[in-house]
């Protein structure tokens, strides 16, 4: 009940519904005398490329930034000859992978070798789903948003528990072990920090969740208010990609490659691609979290009035809609820049270290926040989201 | 009560502790960011070994009288010295000499000790072959000179840092004729001779003498 009348609430404060491209796409299309039905058919598609596109040019861009900036943080170049400043490299890798031999191990299980990858990679893809850009501006702004997310991530882990054990390999098994260890005692904590965000923006929808932080720009997000959730996401986030302090499940040096030690070409590529997107995924959502979404630190309602201009303009709704996509943007690749930073400070954990870390130190603190939210939530509501 | 206190407290100021070093850490990494590549662009840019430098082993035939110094004090006995005794003329004849590459471990102690200076250090140190037993040099492999970085017209010669005139930290783009921080081994030599002589004015000038001919050496 409460929900439905914050929402109502919240509909009616937005004066502007902001820039809504599928609305504008069916006039058009009316105009050139399509059906309504027939014209929402042909939208479907056109965000989910456009979000697939992003995701994998959003890859490209990781990979050489995450390779430029480990070469500076070890004082060396990096790619440079491929493309001006090495900007190519990605793309070179990747047809790379593309031309090789596709090898599938003899005694392996060939259904469930081919399986593994694409159960990584499908749930991450999928994810994005969920993933606003602006006010309209993602696939689908389903009710159970976040949450959808939270049980997507937990394919994974089936996923890669098939590759290491397809492989009939040692090294394989183990990391597909660690790896569902890993993500299990992780999956825990980051839902118990997403639910006191959710908590405090009554409302799954990541749409609702950014909305309800971009009051009072940068000081109205959630940050401030979650700074413990914050870093206990941040934490998981990073266990949950396998990144550096927690990339046991592949560990070079004692398990070879983990469940990749056996996967070659392409279907190395899917695991390859799944963990960057994985990564940029958790950025994303990090900043649609706690960092205000597409919100820019001063609220554009604010700096249109400023400037005598109306919100509801189109050339202004054409600039606060790619300011949006921009600040997203940027507030990711920050956090995916604080991770590859990470990976060159931190070492890396013991697998007992780590469940320890999950389960006696994450877990706790996690609840300890949440409850701590819900006291706060009764005792101020008008600042936790009442 | 005051024992879980305790225990609490002390997980809490362990995990401070904690995300204080990683923040310490973080700091040294961003750090490194703006600090200079101190990448050498291999196959087109060659540092200049030191003078010191222990590579390739250069063998003159001639000058070498078969001691087999060289090889007692070598870690593993490894140059193969050949030579026959020439009864008439009751001398060693050398037929061939020969050092394996693949085995030395460069530590120097036969260019230390050959009495006849017939064997040297290079700066010659890319030996890389597709054979192994290519890496077995004879007298004549030894005999060759060794190439160098500095006249070889598709490699930019750089100096290593200890080489740089004072201050410089990047290699690229610094005239030869500017030389290294500090006195060039002629120059302290030459300090020498001076401060010696002023020492020993009153000595004989033969002494001074005798300095001159080591200088020329």
């Amino acid at each position: 009940m409460t929900m439905v009348t914050y929402q109502a609430k919240n509909l009616l404060a937005q004066v502007s519904a902001g820039l809504d491209l599928e609305v504008s796409f069916s006039q058009a299309m009316k105009g050139l005398g399509f059906s309504p039905q027939l014209a929402h058919i042909l939208w479907l598609p056109l965000p989910m490329l456009l979000v697939l596109v992003a995701a994998l040019i959003g890859v490209l861009v990781t990979v050489w930034l995450e390779r430029k900036i480990s070469a500076a943080a070890q004082q060396r170049i990096g790619p440079e000859y491929a493309g001006a400043l090495g900007i190519l490299q990605p793309m070179a890798d990747g047809l790379k992978l593309l031309v090789k031999e596709d090898v599938i191990p003899a005694k392996a299980d060939s259904l469930l070798f081919t399986l593994g990858p694409v159960l990584v990679l499908v749930p991450v893809i999928l994810s994005w789903l969920i993933v606003p850009f602006g006010q309209n501006l993602l696939i689908s702004n389903v009710g159970i948003g976040i949450f959808l997310w939270i049980s997507l991530s937990s394919i994974q882990p089936i996923g890669l528990l098939m590759s290491g054990y397809a492989s009939n390999n040692k090294y394989s098994l183990l990391g597909g072990l660690r790896a569902a260890a890993q993500s299990i005692s992780y999956e825990i904590p980051l839902a118990l920090a997403v639910l006191a965000v959710v908590m405090m923006s009554n409302s799954l929808s990541t749409v609702d969740i950014v909305d309800q932080q971009n009051n009072a720009g940068f000081l109205s997000w959630n940050i401030w208010r979650q700074p413990v959730g914050f870093l206990i996401f941040w934490i998981c986030a990073l266990a949950e990609c396998e990144r550096l302090p927690f990339d046991l499940p592949e560990a070079e040096e004692e398990l070879v490659a983990g469940y990749q030690t056996e996967y070659a070409g392409m279907k190395f590529a899917l695991f390859y691609l799944g963990s960057y997107i994985n990564l940029i995924l958790s950025a994303l959502l990090v900043s649609v979290l706690y960092l205000g979404g597409w919100g820019f630190p001063i609220p554009v309602e604010l700096l249109a009035n400023w400037l005598n201009q109306s919100i509801d303009a189109p050339i202004i709704q054409i600039i606060t809609g790619s300011l949006g996509i921009v600040m997203t943007v940027i507030k990711a690749y920050l956090l995916v820049f604080l991770a590859i930073l990470l990976r060159w400070t931190t070492p890396r954990v013991r697998i007992d270290q780590l469940l320890d870390l999950g389960w006696k130190f994450l877990l706790p603190i996690s609840l300890v926040n949440l409850l701590f939210t819900a006291a706060l939530k009764l005792v101020f509501p008008t600042f936790f989201g009442g | 009560m005051l024992r879980f206190l305790k225990k609490v407290t002390s997980y809490a100021s362990d995990a401070v502790k904690a995300a204080n070093y990683l923040t310490q850490g973080l700091a040294v990494t961003f750090d490194h960011m703006r600090r200079r590549p101190i990448t050498i662009q291999y196959p087109y840019e060659k540092l200049i070994p030191s003078e010191r430098y222990r590579g390739r082993i250069h063998y003159e035939f001639d000058k070498c009288i078969a001691c087999e110094v060289c090889v007692r004090v070598c870690p593993i006995n490894l140059p193969v010295v050949d030579w026959v005794m020439n009864k008439e003329t009751k001398k060693k004849e050398l037929r061939n000499y020969s050092i394996d590459f693949g085995v030395c471990i460069f530590c120097g102690n036969c260019v230390e000790y050959c009495p006849t200076n017939c064997l040297s250090m290079t700066e010659e140190y890319e030996l890389a072959t597709f054979d192994r037993h290519n890496l077995n040099y004879d007298n004549v492999a030894l005999g060759r000179l060794p190439t160098n970085v500095t006249t070889d017209p598709s490699v930019k010669a750089l100096r290593e840092l200890a080489y740089l005139p004072q201050g410089t930290m990047d290699p690229h783009d610094v005239p030869t004729t500017q030389t290294r921080a500090g006195k060039l081994p002629t120059e302290m030599l030459e300090l020498m001779n001076q401060s010696s002589s002023k020492n020993k004015s009153n000595e004989s000038v033969a002494d001074s003498a005798q300095i001159e001919e080591k200088k020329k050496q």
